[in-house]
């Protein structure tokens, strides 16, 4: 029976950088170097593909949203293809993958999953979390998506069906969450910064 | 119980699987090498010498055990260093002797 790992490291964190490397490090730094030596990467765009990573956050995800609520243009567009949408915002794409954005309705709210492993649309928001990951997610969402959803403390009436999106390395999604009441005088920054990347996911709507 | 869903399923192919364990919140800071192996992983993906599928089929492979055994990275890892020895890219030997070196570099016996 394969056991989940997430929890096992807790005991993990404590370990810093400054420590002796594990044995999974150490073949880490050991494929670096040789791919470096053979030059079949360099060490400057491993540097560069590190910044890329740290400036990716939930916020390019949550100007898409922002963007759809007031520019309701910009939003048929977004739904239509995601991809082209986000390049309008600056995420570049070097491959086919597909990224679909999903829009709640006062009838529909959507979930995103990915059952297999992890597939996510980091390019847009990012790293997901760890339990985006964890066995848990991945074989309850679509079985029991409103359960799930009610462990984040959202509860989701019966009357509004659930659509679990199960992504995989060529289709990503994200949610595009309804705007809620009460937001009608927020500006941008006040929008953007109620969309959050769990209302992303969509175990969590967005809350003023 | 019969072993026909071992067949039918991968051991990633958790989808509606039984499990009745809660989802658990708590989150952690990725640790550098891991944020360097998926940087590593992506830079491989994008000039088409490990894509994102073949790096997925290589976890695939590692079987239950490992798949239940290794964190996340770790498989990531683990994976990535089979398909490089499988596309001929690096050999056992390279392997070997970096990793020896890098763990002396930091005086541990491997």
């Amino acid at each position: 029976m394969s056991t989940n790992h997430n929890h096992d490291h807790d005991d993990h964190a404590a370990i810093t950088h400054d420590e002796l490397p594990g044995y999974y490090e150490i073949l880490e730094i050991s494929l670096r170097e040789l791919l470096i030596e053979k030059g079949v990467i360099t060490a400057d765009e491993l540097r560069r593909q590190i910044e890329a990573m740290d400036t990716r956050t939930p916020a390019v995800g949550a100007k898409l949203v922002v963007r759809a609520w007031l520019d309701p243009e910009f939003k048929k567009r977004l739904l239509a293809d995601g991809v082209a949408a986000s390049a309008e915002m600056g995420v570049i794409s070097w491959d086919d993958t597909a990224f679909t954005v999903l829009e709640d309705t006062e009838d529909t709210h959507h979930l995103i999953v990915c059952t297999l492993c992890s597939c996510y649309p980091r390019s847009i928001i990012g790293l997901p979390p760890d339990w985006y990951k964890s066995k848990e997610y991945r074989s309850r969402a679509v079985r029991e998506p409103r359960a799930v959803i009610a462990e984040f403390g959202t509860i989701i009436p019966e009357n509004i069906q659930i659509i679990i999106n199960d992504s995989t390395a060529n289709q990503r999604y994200m949610v595009l969450p309804m705007r809620p009441a009460g937001t009608e005088h927020f500006n941008e920054e006040q929008l953007e910064a109620i969309v959050t990347r769990d209302t992303l996911i969509g175990v969590t709507l967005p809350r003023i | 119980m019969s072993t026909e869903s071992l067949v039918k399923r991968l051991p990633n192919d958790i989808g509606g699987t039984e499990c009745s364990e809660k989802i658990q919140m708590a989150e952690r800071e990725i640790l550098p090498w891991e944020k360097r192996i998926h940087a590593l992983l992506e830079i491989l993906d994008f000039h088409k010498i490990v894509n994102t599928e073949e790096k997925r089929r290589g976890i695939e492979n590692l079987g239950t055990e490992m798949a239940g055994k290794l964190s996340y990275y770790e498989r990531w890892v683990v994976s990535g260093a089979n398909i490089l020895l499988q596309k001929g890219i690096l050999t056992p030997d390279d392997i070997a002797k970096k990793t020896k070196e890098v763990s002396d570099r930091y005086g541990i016996k491997l």
